[in-house]
């Protein structure tokens, strides 16, 4: 018993250390991303279903992000893999190689600007309140929602949102649960991007009974990379090219984001 | 950093341990009651629980947190829990006491069951009633067999806490995952492995104890 207890305090103590070694890590840049991904023939795309940027029809993965990637694989010569990813360890799952690059309507806070390397912005955004229809005629202004309880997804742009506006509120894992929880009537509105509260609430949707009102703040998309990646420039020279001749806006048109994206010069 | 990162995984920690104790108190006793509806003479009763158990036991922890905490507001249009950090925190309690409870109650009646005719037979023999019989001469053999299979129940409820972020109840994970989203680092996450590895050791060695203390037959 004695001893057993000394060998298990023992390794506990090593974990402990091998976690904080994990701290003082360095990550090291890769010699060229754009290498690696031509050896491998394979441009790996992580997503999430958020629509209107990725989302499914069938078996394809389509949308404004979608085809732009396509696109974008197609100009270095490789094949366009899309994986759908937990939201939350994107950084991670960059880091680990298991995907090369976060391409899904991803907000360019500060957050995710130290966490990865990112691409020139592309697309406007804003954040929305979201509410019942029934309360909605009382929003006109963000004074207006003070009185609400808010559900935000934690760490997203709603929530640094909700406190610059001093508002109450709730975090909860995903944007998509934050709708939910005011359909529960968990929670009284909630703040969300404008092109999913489009996309999500409204009629023909499973939240026929929501609607979004008051637009919080503007706030810019880019794709993301690893840190150090020499794709961040290919991917800028692309967007240039694509805005150029147009191409951009044509698919901006079939998903009707035209009005949101932004000139690439 | 460092510090600020050890402060906020304390205060996760510390949700996830009210969490576990507060499943545990209200488990084990009402484990004891599903089990005797599970081996209910009344053939209705011992239906309906039975069918409670396989529910409870056949659909994941996590979708049981998800129905429990939204389905009355998305299905009845009525929020029972409130909007406030305790109604989740109940939420969630009710979901785990009735999920750890089904399982214990059929450990419970692995337990029972295992105790021989012969046991109750002799304390008839010597005059005691039933009540009696069950609570000074049963239940204190099924608590010796049923300590490692209830060992086993409880260091998984440890790791089982971390579902309680999905209906935003600020549990251990979810403070390690905060990190990643506002300050693009991943070690707090993978450090949160050492609070719940230094936990069920903890328990381990105490319910190791437990057992110990009870061989007073042997």
């Amino acid at each position: 018993m004695k001893t057993s207890s000394k060998i298990l305090i023992c390794a506990l103590v090593l974990l402990l250390c091998a976690a904080f070694a994990f701290a003082g890590g360095k990550k090291e840049a890769s010699s060229s991303d754009k290498a690696y991904v031509a050896g491998k023939g394979t441009l790996v795309v992580g997503i999430t279903d958020f629509a209107p940027m990725d989302y499914k029809e069938g078996n394809e993965w389509i949308g404004f992000d979608a085809d732009m990637a396509k696109a974008f694989a197609k100009e270095l010569g490789v094949k366009c893999e899309f994986i759908e990813i937990d939201w939350d360890s994107k950084s991670m799952e960059l880091e680990n190689k298991t995907i090369d690059c976060v391409w899904n309507g991803m907000t360019l806070t500060d957050g995710v600007k130290k966490a990865m390397a990112t691409s020139n912005a592309y697309c406007n955004n804003a954040q929305i309140i979201v509410v019942n229809k029934a309360k909605a005629g009382a929003l006109k202004t963000a004074a207006d929602a003070k009185a609400l309880k808010f559900a935000v997804e934690a760490g997203s742009a709603g929530e640094a949102a909700a406190k610059d506006n001093g508002y109450k509120a709730t975090a909860v894992e995903t944007q998509a649960a934050a709708v939910m929880e005011v359909a529960a009537g968990t929670s009284e509105a909630c703040i969300i991007d404008s092109l999913m509260a489009a996309a999500m609430v409204g009629p023909g949707t499973s939240y026929p009974d929501l609607t979004y009102t008051v637009a919080l703040t503007e706030e810019e998309y880019g794709v993301g990379f690893r840190k150090g990646s020499d794709l961040v420039p290919a991917i800028n020279d692309f967007f240039k090219k694509a805005y150029a001749d147009g191409s951009m806006m044509k698919a901006a048109e079939k998903y009707g984001t035209q009005a949101s994206i932004i000139p690439q010069k | 950093m460092i510090q600020e990162v050890l402060l906020r995984l304390c205060d996760g920690f510390i949700k996830t341990i009210e969490l576990f104790l507060l499943t545990l108190a209200g488990a084990i006793p009402l484990g004891l009651v599903v089990s005797f509806g599970s081996m209910a003479k009344f053939k209705p009763l011992k239906f309906i629980v039975r069918f409670i158990v396989w529910i409870v036991r056949g659909t994941p922890l996590m979708l049981q947190l998800i129905v429990i905490y939204y389905g009355p507001g998305l299905l009845f249009h009525q929020n029972i829990w409130g909007m406030g950090t305790s109604g989740r925190f109940t939420a969630v309690m009710v979901a785990f006491i009735i999920n750890y409870s089904c399982y214990f109650s059929e450990i419970y009646r692995g337990g029972i069951e295992s105790i021989s005719k012969g046991q109750y037979e002799a304390g008839q023999v010597l005059g005691l009633t039933r009540r009696q019989v069950f609570f000074k001469i049963v239940l204190l053999q099924v608590i010796k067999r049923i300590v490692p299979p209830m060992g086993n129940e409880i260091i998984t409820l440890v790791k089982d806490t971390s579902l309680a972020r999905v209906i935003a109840v600020y549990e251990l994970i979810w403070a390690g995952q905060t990190f990643i989203k506002s300050d693009g680092i991943i070690w707090p996450l993978f450090t949160t492995g050492v609070f719940y590895l230094v936990f069920s050791g903890l328990l381990t060695i105490l319910l190791s104890k437990f057992e110990k203390k009870l061989s007073y037959f042997n």
